[in-house]
């Protein structure tokens, strides 16, 4: 089996729509600790320990919108205390905690989709619904190297011009400037020049064909259906509101029914999937290198 | 993978706008309960996208003038890796302004989109895309008084800041607490001042110094190309 990032965009997309949408759905707080749970252990699955600053931001984060709820909604029967004649009451703070909760995982799912799901699996997902729009969206991306590289040989050539910009502030401000709309320029016309060239070569002549690497395979098939299998019977407990937990007027958790414990247990594979994949792929690698 | 048939496309231009976007509206206020706001925006969000560029599919556009699009979509993206402040909106008034609204929308929108790939994806792209998106828009609707005009420029630019941070909040309290209540809005737009004002203010100063030049690149371009 491969990991979720080896695996066809497609699969990945619609495993990442599919948990992030049931975390944002419920408001369930054990659907919701389950996706947080989820979510921070691929995370760190994929990155160990690095970048641990971003978690303490994360906690930032997450206490902000913790504190803002109770502080400025005061729905709820049971008043813990008053706050300026305005009462803080318990509710109010559960489902603060309970939102905040989902908020920070929704943030991790995006956080390993944003690298995952790097820009030309994205293009390819684009690419079925609008050829041509996929097309403007990989020149753009293309131009922006392209650009940086022509604005410093602009900069060389001005330097060669004898107009330097490293006088003062307001030289280096003027010299930007000058570079940049000498880079506006070539950019524009070199357009034109790209845009000649293809319509040469028969561009918008029949239907546009694309190019790509991503395959479906049986693993795509596998990790597909059991992504949709799990999202069905964890959004059929969702839908059917046996894991509705109500937290206004007062907190009443929804009874442990065999559908909301399915629900559960279904949500907490789905948010396991990926790790399971990454780990996996992990030992094997381990063992094969063992054998050598 | 393409919808290749040219029905079905028809069918889904037609079919978003008139029934999807309605049956979600009235299903968000009857059969979801109110905290499902989060997810009916969502859904408009990512369904009007959808409808716009399926309708830049269809049409027939020049391979030049998507060129230029693109190379705008780059200038655009590449301004955002500007500290504090982006010229993101200003470039896509100034191509709305010139090549009209609809390369203005795809500017906005898909530098939102693309270059999200860099500041981070996430349950707010759509918004962002609708927000730069619409500035487009209706800067190319504008079109000729802003051509006049510096001075209207200025102040389309400052309105169209204050306009994104009002979007991006509703937002910002749909995202954190799902419901969409009044006093949390404000509490949002509150907080949100200074970035408010970075907002305004980058719109302000670019078109002010680039609306001319830019414009008369695009001018030039326009006129010697015929885009």
């Amino acid at each position: 089996m491969r990991a979720l990032e080896d695996l066809n965009p497609i699969t990945a997309a619609v495993y990442f729509l599919a948990v992030s949408g049931i975390a944002m759905f419920s408001m369930n707080p054990v659907l919701l600790v389950i996706s947080l749970a989820g979510a921070v252990l691929f995370f760190l699955v994929r990155n160990g320990s690095r970048s641990a600053a971003s978690h303490l931001w994360m906690f930032g984060l997450f206490l902000l919108l913790f504190l803002v709820n109770p502080l400025f909604s005061h729905n709820g029967a049971t008043v813990l205390f008053v706050l300026n004649d305005n009462p803080v009451t318990l509710e109010a703070t559960v489902y603060g905690a309970a939102a905040s909760v989902m908020v920070v995982s929704v943030l991790y799912w995006f956080r390993s989709f944003t690298q995952i799901m790097t820009s030309d699996k994205l293009l390819y997902l684009f690419g079925s619904l609008s050829p041509k729009l996929a097309l403007v969206m990989s020149m753009g991306l293309r131009y922006v190297p392209l650009f940086s590289r022509q604005a410093s040989k602009i900069g060389q050539a001005q330097t060669a011009l004898g107009l330097y910009k490293d006088d003062n502030l307001v030289d280096r401000f003027r010299g930007g400037v000058r570079i940049f709309s000498v880079l506006v320029t070539w950019a524009l016309e070199n357009g034109i020049v790209t845009a000649d060239s293809m319509a040469a070569r028969g561009f918008g002549c029949g239907r546009r064909s694309r190019f790509s690497i991503f395959r479906f395979t049986s693993a795509d098939f596998l990790v597909l259906t059991v992504t949709l299998l799990l999202f069905a019977s964890a959004a059929v407990s969702l839908g059917s509101g046996a894991l509705l937990f109500t937290y206004y007027p007062s907190i009443k958790p929804p009874d442990p029914t065999p559908l909301a414990l399915s629900g559960c247990i279904s949500y907490g594979l789905l948010a396991l999937l990926p790790s399971i994949l990454e780990a996996e792929e992990k030992i094997r690698w381990t063992c094969l290198k063992l054998k050598i | 993978m393409t919808i290749r048939s040219e029905k079905l496309r028809t069918v889904l231009r037609f079919a978003i706008p008139f029934v999807l976007i309605p049956v979600l509206a009235v299903l968000g206020e009857t059969v979801f309960d109110e905290k499902k706001h989060l997810f009916v925006s969502l859904a408009v969000a990512v369904l009007s996208l959808i409808l716009f560029y399926t309708g830049f599919e269809q049409k027939k556009i020049g391979t030049r003038r998507m060129v230029i699009v693109a190379v705008m979509v780059a200038l655009s993206g590449a301004g955002r890796f500007i500290p504090l402040f982006k010229p993101v909106a200003a470039i896509t008034v100034i191509t709305a302004i010139w090549l009209g609204g609809e390369a203005g929308f795809l500017v906005g929108s898909l530098s939102a989109l693309l270059f999200n790939f860099y500041f981070g994806q996430g349950p707010w792209t759509p918004f962002q895309m609708l927000a730069w998106g619409i500035i487009g828009l209706v800067a190319g609707f504008l079109a000729e008084p802003l051509k006049k005009s510096r001075i209207a420029l200025v102040v389309y630019g400052v309105g169209a800041g204050i306009a994104y941070s009002f979007i991006m909040d509703v937002w910002t309290v749909l995202g954190h607490y799902y419901t969409f209540n009044l006093d949390l809005y404000f509490a949002a737009l509150a907080t949100a001042v200074p970035y408010t004002v970075t907002y305004a203010v980058s719109n302000a100063f670019f078109l002010w110094l680039m609306a001319k030049p830019f414009g008369e690149k695009l001018a030039r371009v326009k006129i010697k190309y015929g885009v």
